[in-house]
């Protein structure tokens, strides 16, 4: 077994299968590229309010917890490539609705092909359509507040391992989409309660006590955390030892989420097929 | 064509209905089928066809039973059964928001076709799609988007190939032409169809199914001497046809009756029953009487 995943022509097999995937994703995405613009800009609202209220008010209160004048727009530009990255979730029910809708989806299931292609495939095409605008608002943050190479490794690193928990997570959500859709849109709405308690648009100070009670119980926040602080502390063993509860959960998560990913997907897509044509 | 390549034994799935019950789409279903033989399933909408389908090319798991595949049982090794079939259903599973060859380019790439590019160029050649090729396949019209299809179900180079209803809303041309094309692959085919001329035209055995059981299977001599035991007649009667159908149905040397617009499609069980029939007919305004060969489609219509 472990010769076999060692040997060369079989990682080249299984890369040019992830990669035709990416190839024909980009395609798809590419065909209607206003669209696609339209999703850039999307999550700039989200970060409008934000800015604007923090502009405000640290004009009143210098310091809050440990966001001031000088690092709140890291915040802010952190949240909107962190929303870009979110699009991975979304981005698994579209394409598999798409598949689901050509018929698309049993010409590759009865293929020598499984479904960690498949999380890899829309994983690294979404990784690639937003490469722009996530490129842009890096860069322009790390003009605002320049960091070490190290850091900006890090924090690249730890954007990709959570582009790797949403592609897990968007797998589970694209399995339901397309077999159980009333339970897809339950699940969306939890999702986004979660989402809303894990602070990637308002800082954790901002809440009040009873709401702090229930973020501490969110391991995305400690993810989210995690990678703001690698760039206003800008010293990643530091961060590390300091935060390494919120180090473990990123990986634990890394891990654990799309394995339970994909074995929901196996599970769910051999028990209910493709339902409601 | 000695070694059986599919074979089923006691294929059964149910479905759950919303009330809780469950209905029967295939109950214990044994077929077997050779290499290199073109195999015909007929069966009306609902008859368990694509269940059958997507059950052996793995797309589906049976209530009960279990299937072999060249060898390997299709619930415990789908992996190589999988490595040795190709599937085209009645639509057409393309992705219409790229062009037909980023289409082929994708599967072949998928199932590690090597020298894909030849290869697509050629068959697209042979297809007459060498023009269309790098136009989206949203701009295709149907018989070009199947033809595309079947396309991608040859360049998949699997040794055997699933049909599910491939000439569904194709112009005659276009039918005449995948016929000729399945007719041509020399491979194993499975074949599932309404269109009772292609099942004629190309299989080797053809098995009969209706709500979820086989009624008949065999070779298509086998089911042409099942036909040839009877007489078919199609007789025109403007007026009272509903009474001369009561009054036939009285009389056993009568096979079978089938009712359609002014006609009544009697099939005989001998020649020598010629007789009696006239002197039925004698009473009734017959405007037209014809003796014709039975067709595949008779069966059909008698075993379902």
């Amino acid at each position: 077994m472990f010769k076999r995943m060692i040997n060369r022509q079989v990682i080249k097999n299984r890369l040019s299968k992830i990669l035709a995937l990416v190839e024909k994703n980009v395609k798809l995405k590419l065909r209607f590229k206003f669209a696609l613009f339209i999703s850039f800009i999307t999550p700039i609202i989200s970060i409008l309010m934000p800015v604007i209220i923090f502009g405000q008010f640290f004009e009143f209160n210098p310091q809050f917890g440990p966001w001031n004048r000088n690092n709140f727009l890291i915040f802010t530009f952190i949240a909107y490539n962190i929303n870009l990255l979110k699009g991975i979730i979304a981005e698994f029910p579209t394409q598999l609705r798409m598949e689901k809708f050509w018929k698309t989806l049993p010409a590759l299931l009865i293929g020598p092909f499984n479904r960690y292609y498949l999380l890899f495939g829309i994983f690294f095409s979404h990784l690639v359509v937003i490469s722009v605008p996530f490129i842009f608002f890096f860069v322009i943050g790390f003009i605002y507040y320049p960091i070490s190479f190290f850091t900006v490794i890090a924090i690249l690193g730890t954007f990709f391992l959570i582009a790797l928990i949403f592609s897990g997570l968007g797998l589970i959500m694209g399995v339901f989409a397309i077999s159980k859709e009333n339970f897809w849109k339950f699940l969306s709405f939890i999702l986004n309660l979660i989402f809303w308690a894990s602070c990637i648009t308002y800082p954790f100070e901002f809440f009040p006590g009873l709401i702090q009670d229930i973020i501490n119980l969110n391991p995305l926040y400690y993810i989210f955390d995690f990678i703001r602080l690698i760039w206003i502390e800008n010293n990643f063993i530091v961060t590390l030892t300091t935060h390494s509860l919120h180090f473990y959960i990123l990986i634990l998560l890394a891990i654990v989420i799309p394995l339970i990913g994909v074995y929901i997907f196996n599970k769910i897509y051999k028990k209910y097929g493709i339902v409601g044509y | 064509m000695t070694q059986k390549i599919i074979e089923t034994f006691d294929l059964t799935k149910d479905y759950k209905l919303k009330n809780g019950k469950s209905i029967t789409a295939l109950n214990k279903v044994n077929i077997s089928i050779k290499e290199g033989e073109i195999f015909g399933l007929l069966g009306p909408n609902g008859a368990g066809k694509t269940t059958l389908i997507s059950i052996l090319t793995t797309l589906l798991q049976p209530t009960s039973g279990y299937a072999i595949i060249d060898g390997y049982n299709l619930m415990k090794n789908p992996n190589q059964a999988k490595a040795r079939i190709s599937l085209m259903l009645e639509s057409d599973m393309l992705y219409y928001r790229i062009t037909g060859y980023d289409n082929l380019k994708f599967f072949c790439k998928i199932y590690g076709v090597s020298n894909y590019k030849e290869k697509i160029n050629k068959i697209a050649k042979e297809f007459g799609l060498e023009k269309w090729l790098n136009q989206y396949v949203e701009n295709f019209s149907t018989g070009m988007k199947m033809k595309l299809a079947f396309c991608r179900t040859l360049l998949l180079e699997r040794s055997i190939i699933f049909l599910d209803e491939p000439t569904v809303g194709l112009d005659v041309n276009t039918v005449s032409f995948i016929t000729k094309r399945i007719k041509d692959i020399n491979k194993t085919v499975f074949l599932s169809s309404h269109n009772m001329n292609v099942i004629e035209k190309l299989c080797d055995r053809i098995a009969f199914i209706n709500q979820g059981e086989i009624l008949k299977i065999g070779t298509q001599e086998y089911i042409k001497n099942l036909m040839r035991k009877e007489i078919n007649i199609d007789i025109e009667i403007p007026k009272n046809k509903n009474k001369l159908k009561s009054e036939l149905e009285k009389h056993n040397f009568i096979n079978n009756i089938v009712d359609k617009n002014n006609f009544l499609t009697i099939s005989l069980k001998k020649r020598e029953n010629f007789k009696d029939l006239f002197s039925i007919l004698q009473n009734y305004e017959v405007t037209r009487f014809i003796e014709r060969e039975s067709s595949l489609e008779d069966l059909f219509l008698e075993i379902i």
